[in-house]
């Protein structure tokens, strides 16, 4: 009986969210002190096929960001991972990747604004790109540090000695044994970009209207439904991940 | 050495670049806060000052967001940590049910601005509790709803950080408890005379907290600067220490820049600091 109770709570807790964001994007007129919603309306996720839609322009510039921060931390941070376990200076470095990745976002934003007003960048994609993958980056290689073990590189000394090419042995060993860990470096990095908001609302001066910079607009606008069907667009790729690999979700650098 | 036998490696120019991006970025936007607020860096600067400072000791603004920072933090931390050791020590058996596995991994798809969001819609005064509480007659008009968000005392922050820590940290628990084989220490306790009390508190919380110390000191420090949700829960006054920053770099008076910088620049290094100190809690919990 205690345990069904407890089962039942937890339910409540983690279902209530997309309950409540549900009816918020469905309500129409719902004011206090109505409990439920007078009218429901499936307008605005209609609205969301029309070809101008913001809110679908937003969707597909923060998958493309977020894809592309993720792609390119992972593949940066497998080679500087290597690179890193056999330089001289690998407990300097392993250290100093700590530094952008340690500090909260919204501050290494405020750090580097100046730098990035200087370069030309702020308020654009490439400006946002860059913060991003300044605390992707170093996650990524942080994570991957442990493949570069002693035993990944007897494999590929062994593949060597088998007649490998270094393009051969990077595509039929280290790729496929580095596979798992690369798979998780994708999926947290791309969640790392993907729930951004601080540093890109304050890189791109507003302008990079990402979903979670639209969430906070229309929250201010005080526009609950779109507010809540951009926050139910934000969820979706992250619940996808989630049921293709649990484990890549958990796994800390 | 023909090409066909040099192995795969990185050219070391590139090692500097990767170290020139994650170090001496962040360091130089440190290092430009610093002389930003002393005169020496920004739109506005005129030459060396010392009087922002100076300034500092009767700007209560800074000393008050660390103060309510570090509450926030701590209390967060605390509910989200109890109730993690409560649900793994009294409730395995129901955890390890379906569909409670599976359950405790959502709130990671949620991000903190949906979660801040959710929880206003949720206990604001004009919110769903508020209706519902309307509707069953426990409260006569909206004044009479407690202020759960945007409130002195950052319940609607707490809240919101213990519903996206406290599963992430029962399935860590979870996690060390099988590794560290807790069950059979239980059986070995039980066998001695103890009860089971007495192994709860003497041998699995010590050894599940020690385990998790710096994914503890972690949440607490990404808690300490936290954004997005107190961006949304909180009040203007008192705020957390990054709304406090990013607020006042974005006012439209210059004049607030160096101030501002110099806030930037403590907590900057106060976070280091206590990154620094996770560092070495790393090392020696991997090496027991």
């Amino acid at each position: 009986m205690r345990s069904r109770l407890l089962a039942f709570l937890l339910i409540l807790l983690f279902g209530l969210p997309f309950g409540l964001l549900g009816l918020l994007a469905v309500g129409e007129g719902w004011r206090f002190p109505a409990a439920l919603p007078p009218v429901y309306s499936l307008n605005v996720f209609r609205s969301l096929l029309a070809a101008d839609n913001d809110l679908l322009a937003g969707l597909g510039r923060s998958l493309l960001l977020a894809g592309t921060v993720a792609v390119a931390a992972t593949a940066g941070g497998f080679v500087l991972a290597r690179a890193i376990a056999r330089s001289r200076r690998a407990a300097r470095l392993e250290a100093a990747s700590y530094l952008p990745y340690a500090l909260p976002p919204v501050l290494l934003a405020v750090l580097i604004q100046p730098f990035i007003i200087r370069l030309h960048l702020s308020g654009s994609v490439g400006g946002v790109l860059l913060g991003l993958l300044l605390v992707a980056l170093p996650f990524a290689t942080l994570l991957l540090g442990s493949f570069w073990s002693g035993q990944t590189t007897e494999y590929e000394h062994l593949a060597r000695t088998l007649g490998c090419t270094p393009r051969q042995a990077l595509r039929q060993v280290l790729l496929p044994l580095a596979w798992p860990r690369l798979r998780t470096a994708l999926v947290q990095t791309f969640l790392l970009s993907w729930f951004d908001f601080g540093l890109t609302n304050v890189l791109s001066v507003g302008k990079v209207r990402t979903l979670t910079v639209q969430v906070f607009t229309y929250v201010g606008e005080a526009n609950a439904p779109l507010a809540a069907v951009a926050s139910l667009l934000l969820v979706l790729p992250p619940a996808v991940l989630l049921l293709v690999n649990k484990s890549a979700l958990l796994r800390k650098p | 050495m023909s090409s066909k036998a040099r192995p795969f490696r990185l050219p070391s120019p590139l090692l500097g670049l990767y170290g020139l991006l994650v170090a001496g970025l962040p360091l130089a936007g440190l290092a430009y806060a610093l002389l930003g607020s002393v005169g020496l860096a920004g739109p506005l600067a005129a030459g060396f000052t010392g009087r922002y400072w100076q300034a500092l000791g009767a700007d209560s603004g800074l000393p008050y967001a660390a103060l309510f920072s570090g509450w926030v933090a701590l209390a967060s931390l605390g509910i989200s940590t109890g109730l993690a050791l409560l649900l793994v020590l009294r409730a395995q058996p129901t955890l390890r049910r379906w569909p409670l596995p599976g359950l405790l991994y959502v709130p990671l798809l949620l991000p903190a601005l949906v979660v801040g969001f959710y929880l206003f819609q949720f206990l604001s005064r004009a919110g769903w509790l508020a209706r519902i509480s309307f509707r069953l007659g426990l409260i006569s008009r909206l004044e009479a709803f407690p202020e759960l968000v945007q409130d002195g005392a950052g319940i609607g922050i707490i809240l919101a950080h213990v519903l996206l820590t406290f599963p992430f940290l029962t399935l860590l628990f979870l996690a060390i408890y099988r590794e560290s084989r807790l069950d059979d220490y239980r059986q070995l306790t039980l066998t001695l005379g103890a009860n089971a009390g007495q192994f709860r508190r003497r041998v699995a919380v010590p050894v599940l907290l020690r385990r998790a110390a710096p994914t503890l000191l972690l949440s607490f420090i990404a808690t300490l600067g936290a954004y997005d949700i107190p961006l949304l829960l909180g009040r203007p006054y008192p705020q957390m220490l990054s709304v406090y920053i990013a607020t006042r770099l974005q006012r439209f008076d210059l004049r607030e820049l160096p101030a501002a910088y110099l806030a930037g620049f403590l907590v900057a290094v106060g976070l280091l600091g206590l990154i620094s100190v996770l560092l070495r809690l790393t090392r020696r919990v991997r090496v027991e």
